[in-house]
């Protein structure tokens, strides 16, 4: 081996110095005192350059004792080097004197305690120590000093592949039974899996029989555990102490306070300790089948062929700067399963495109997933609710983070949901519920839906509520995917990006449109069931803000209405928050009819949203203008029509007026406040004195200021009213006095046999 | 709450048996539903069996390898595809599972792989166990120790024995698994519980797969307790034992044992005549449809209920022994003679192949 000594530099040395002297030249306006200091400053430089001179190129042989010179050179170095630390030229110098003993032991550990690097160590003054230390000269103690030196600066050692080269020299070291714990831990720092071989392994058994089971042995076994894992078996004891004990020496305050000195700030603590184990030793294997697996390297069963490519086993990747480095050359580990357990690893698996590595995990997943909540009938007592938990918190998270479902999951859920009571870990379920992949419209209805209006009809309002909130997710979660993955042409989409199955666009309108009307069905029964409950109703309006938006948000030319199942419980509620919402929706549902509509006249497109669509919108929205805006909630035409004389039976005062945005329950409220705001001194209120057109107008902006703005968009966007004109009103037989309001609702324009006047006045 | 949530358990187990019940034996599995059959498949089985040794039904002709399966009681299990499993890797399997073994025993000492120095392992296939191209073969795995004050010429004792096979497995789901994928989905275990626990770690660490324990349910004894019936024209079944539980607590057992000449007449008495018929041209090639195991069972019921007014449809059965075989609704399987020992594993097969999760 050769290894070239690297002398100090001298003219590198006095160049600093000049430039010191420079500064000193310009500093000579300054205090006396400041200069003075400079000055000790350049002389001490100056002495450390002579004393580093005088241990470069002192001569073997000479004596200690006595030696004056050398005591002054050597507290010289020493106070740079306790107060700034050595330049990486100084260490090269200092560490070489120590090493070759040209003065004799004694003045070697005095000289490797005061090897304090102010940047880096050079990796060749490093390897020139090792070839000193195999020349055997040196006391065990004073070698021991050595490798504890190496071990704390070892992540200043500038490069360390020359170290790795001499891994085998190191290695012979293990013998030695004081050196072996430090040999070890260097060992563990440089090895790489072409390091690992078969006559190494056998010498650390051999040392093991030997020495017991020495936690040095067995951390450095595990390592080559991880690379070679065909070469080594071990089991750990569950209760080992987690990583290398932390030597400390000498240096470590000494070298945080020259960091702290220099810069001002200390780097991290080197983490030279393992990561922690995640073996609880105090819980007993049980059924196991919630455990995640540990994340261990797969056997290497045939060793030569196909085995030229340097891979780099998951297990040993523990930054995510690593990952990066190494992201092609990653070996899975042997069970799929691990990687769920740790956020790097999922990290990797969004990139994995291998199908069966899928699979496996999907075997794995689906088997924990069946055998604890399908298969459990056999007497065998469930796991603590708190462990599923977490194993489904921690499924869910990586789903989330995946943004897609494993299928074995799906597969469990379809199974599941028919043995499902509706409250167990109800949370954890309908999370997963809502991360169902599209299902094609054939086996939508008996695989989901089935179940699924079973578990609905007969469960709570809570159940409920969270029912329709999983497959609002759904749907989003659908659409997103849809709007993503929509290929250019627009006709298929890849179902699954670790499958080859493809939906073609109409294949998955079906299926949302499936669902939607589901949803539909489902929110028209609950509301019923449940007598319009508020918290249903914000649930059932939640999704149908999602629904509304389709086409803008996410490029899909479908839209569905709500049923009437939906829109009159909304339309009728007694909050205000509901209508308010109702009318955001509607708003939203007139934006995106008409960009569809003009994109149908612009672009031919295969697929255009129905006429029916249209023809709903505009009789809900006629409804909610005349039963809101106009005070004609029964009139002949109308969605809602009552006979008269019925009407006239329940002896409501103006009961054409009780749904309009005075009278309407969910505003009555508004409109005393508003009378009481207008009028202080008014005792009695006469919420028609709200009706005048300027009066009206000046309600409107109270409602507005009360943060309706659906109602506010909802408004502006389908009436056009000015307050001021008085001009084209007209009453009707019905209303007694004159509401001075000029209405005109726009229509979708639709197909001529629409009953939807352009304008109502 | 804690009362509630107990019923919670109950509910969901009661609908649970229901579901899988209906799910697996009635070929109707929500999610998925193809390849669900039970009668044909045994009966084809059979019939290509019978085509493959006519005549011939004896120990004759299991090979020996077949003949180390008999005379042991074996708890069964299922287990997922093998990733990468491959069979010419036989050998340095159980040179690996050795050192794994002595490393788990040893726990906390490192052990160099190939060393063995307590139990000897060995992994060898089973011939003639695949019944059509896709069944990958059979693969027997023993453990011998040495005993400690042994005399060197001292045979080994058998510490742990086990076998892992597919029979006559459903063949669209065998072609649907990737080509990294071998799919044994039974296993059978003999030996200590704890050797067991450390061969499926090992199995599960090596090959990514998981195992679960396979219940053999009451429609499926019935079929074994048909299959048995039918051999007894060559081999004598001694007698057909049935054994049923009652739930109620205590716990009761209803033990029903048969004089195998009555089982033999009712098992011919409830024969289709179409299918004689068809059995009188081949002879062998006789095939069981489910609905004749309905009415042999049914039979044997109704005449314990003539005898004691005790419904045993409503209960159930838990365990099905002949001097042929013997089978426990835990799983726990024995099989005493080669007649039938094929078709037997073919129906354990299609249970197992019926707990994958995909």
């Amino acid at each position: 081996m050769a290894v070239t000594l690297h002398l100090p530099r001298p003219p590198d040395l006095s160049s600093s110095s000049s430039t010191d002297s420079s500064s000193f030249n310009r500093s000579v306006n300054r205090s006396v005192r400041v200069a003075e200091i400079v000055r000790r400053k350049t002389e001490a430089k100056d002495s450390l350059v002579a004393a580093l001179k005088y241990f470069a190129e002192v001569e073997a042989g000479t004596p200690v004792q006595g030696n004056d010179e050398l005591e002054r050179n050597l507290v010289s170095v020493e106070r740079v080097a306790y107060s700034k630390g050595l330049s990486p030229e100084a260490i090269s110098v200092m560490l070489e004197f120590a090493m070759s003993l040209r003065m004799g032991t004694s003045p070697c550990v005095r000289v490797l305690k005061c090897l304090l690097p102010t940047t880096v160590v050079p990796h060749q003054a490093v390897v020139r120590a090792v070839v000193w230390l195999c020349v055997g000269k040196l006391p065990i103690s004073t070698q021991v000093v050595f490798i504890k030196w190496v071990l704390t600066v070892f992540d200043m050692i500038d490069a360390k592949d020359h170290l790795r080269a001499i891994y085998g020299f190191l290695f012979s070291f293990v013998t030695e039974e004081n050196l072996c714990p430090y040999i070890c831990h260097l060992l563990y720092l440089l090895t790489r899996k072409e390091s690992v071989r078969l006559f190494r392994v056998r010498k650390l058994l051999e040392l093991q029989s030997k020495l017991g089971k020495q936690p040095f042995l067995l951390h450095l076994l595990s390592l080559y555990k991880v690379f070679c894992p065909e070469l080594v078996t071990l089991s750990l004891p569950s209760r080992m102490r987690a990583g290398f004990r932390n030597y400390n020496g000498p240096w470590k305050t000494a070298l945080i306070a020259i960091q702290k000195r220099n810069t001002g700030q200390v780097s991290s603590d080197l983490p030279l300790a393992l990561e922690t184990m995640e073996k609880a030793g105090s819980r007993k294997r049980k059924l196991g089948h919630m455990d995640l697996p540990a994340l261990t390297p797969v056997v290497q069963i045939q060793t030569q062929t196909s085995y030229n490519k340097a891979v780099v086993p998951l297990a040993h990747i523990n930054s995510f700067v690593k990952l990066l480095e190494n992201l092609h050359l990653i070996e899975l580990p042997a069970q799929m399963g691990s990687l769920l357990g740790s956020s790097l690893a999922l990290q990797y698996l969004d990139c994995v495109q291998d199908e069966s590595a899928f699979l496996r995990l999907n075997f794995w997943l689906g088997h924990a997933l069946h055998e604890e909540f399908l298969f459990c009938g056999h007497g065998g007592a469930s796991h603590s609710t708190d462990e599923v938990v977490k194993f489904l918190e921690r499924l869910l998270s990586s789903q989330h983070f995946l943004q897609e479902g494993f299928s074995s999951t799906e597969a469990f859920l379809y199974k599941f949901l028919n043995v499902w009571d509706g409250s167990l870990l109800r949370p954890q379920i309908l999370g997963l519920l809502s991360s169902i992949p599209v299902v094609p419209s054939s086996c939508i209805g008996r695989l989901l839906f089935e179940p699924l209006m079973q578990l609905f009809l007969t469960s709570t309002l809570f159940f409920k509520c969270g029912l329709i909130d999983s497959l609002n997710g759904m749907l989003v979660k659908w659409l997103t995917w849809h709007s993503v993955y929509a290929r250019e042409d627009g006709l298929d989409i890849s179902l699954n990006s670790h499958t080859s199955m493809n939906m073609s666009l109409s294949g998955f309108m079906h299926s949302v449109m499936e669902l939607v009307q589901f949803v539909g069905r489902l929110a028209s029964m609950g509301l019923q069931l449940e007598g319009g409950h508020s918290l249903l109703l914000s649930f059932v309006l939640d999704f149908y803000d999602t629904v509304c938006d389709m086409f803008r948000k996410y490029g899909l030319p479908l839209l569905v209405m709500p049923p009437v199942g939906v829109f009159y419980p909304a339309l009728f509620a007694t909050d205000s928050v509901s209508v308010d919402r109702l009318a955001q929706i509607m708003y939203r549902y007139k934006i995106n009819l008409t960009s569809a509509k003009k994109q149908e006249k612009q672009t031919e497109q295969a697929f255009h949203i129905s006429r029916q669509t249209y023809l709903e919108f505009n009789r809900y929205l006629v409804f909610m203008v005349n039963c809101l805006w106009n005070s004609k909630v029964f009139q002949p035409g109308n969605a809602v029509e009552l006979s008269e004389e019925l009407l006239l039976r329940s002896r409501v005062p103006q009961y054409w007026a009780s749904f309009d945005l005075i009278h309407h329950p969910a505003f009555l409220g508004h409109a005393v406040d508003f009378h009481h705001k207008c009028w202080p001194e008014k005792r009695e209120v006469d919420l028609n004195s709200i009706k005048p057109s300027k009066v009206w107008g000046w309600y409107l902006e109270y409602l507005f200021t009360q943060g309706f703005d659906g109602l506010k968009q909802f408004i502006q966007s389908n009436i056009s009213w000015r307050p001021s004109s008085t001009s084209g009103a007209k009453t009707t037989d019905l209303e007694k006095e004159q509401t001075p309001k000029m209405v005109k609702v726009y229509g979708v324009k639709v197909s001529q046999r629409t009953s939807l006047p352009r304008a109502i006045s | 709450m804690e009362r509630q949530s107990s019923g919670v358990l109950v509910q969901r187990r009661s609908r649970q048996s229901y579901r899988s019940y209906v799910g697996s034996h009635l070929g109707f599995t929500p999610g998925f539903t193809q390849r669900r059959l039970t009668t044909s498949r045994v009966a084809a089985a059979r019939g290509r069996r019978g085509a493959r040794a006519p005549g011939g039904r004896g120990a004759a002709e299991a090979s020996p390898a077949q003949l180390a399966l008999l005379a042991r009681e074996w708890q069964l299990s299922y287990v997922t595809p093998l990733y990468r499993f491959r069979h010419d890797q036989l050998r340095s399997y159980a040179r690996q599972l050795g050192a794994f073994l002595a490393a788990e025993t040893r726990r906390g000492e490192a052990a160099e792989a190939g060393l063995q120095d307590g139990l000897k392992v060995s992994i060898t296939l089973v011939a003639g166990m695949a019944q059509t191209e896709e069944d990958p073969d059979a693969v027997f795995i023993q453990m011998h120790s040495k005993r400690q004050f042994a005399a060197p010429d001292d045979a080994p004792r058998l510490a742990w024995s086990g076998w892992l096979a597919c029979v006559g497995g459903d063949a669209d789901y065998l072609r649907s698994l990737p080509p990294d994928f071998v799919c044994l989905p039974l296993l059978g275990a003999s030996g200590a519980e704890g050797l067991t626990a450390l061969v499926k770690a090992w199995f599960r660490r090596t090959f990514d797969c998981c195992f679960g324990p396979l219940e053999i349910n009451s429609v499926n004894l019935q079929w074994l307790a048909a299959l048995w019936t039918d051999c007894h024209a060559q081999t004598s079944i001694q007698q057909l034992k049935l054994v049923w539980s009652l739930p109620v607590e205590p716990p009761l057992q209803v033990t029903y044992t048969v004089h195998p000449q009555d089982a033999w007449e009712l098992w011919k008495s409830v024969r289709q005549p179409g299918e004689r018929g068809e059995e009188e041209v081949g002879e062998e090639d006789g095939s069981i449809a489910i609905e004749e195991v309905a009415r042999f069972i049914k039979g044997l019921q109704s005449h314990f209920y003539r005898h004691f007014r005790v419904e045993l449809s409503a209960e159930q059965l838990t365990q099905v022994s002949t001097a042929l075989g013997a089978a426990k609704h835990s799983g726990r399987l024995k099989i005493s003679n080669s007649s039938y020992m094929i078709t037997t594993l073919t129906l354990l097969t299609e249970c197992a192949l019926l707990k994958m999760p995909i």
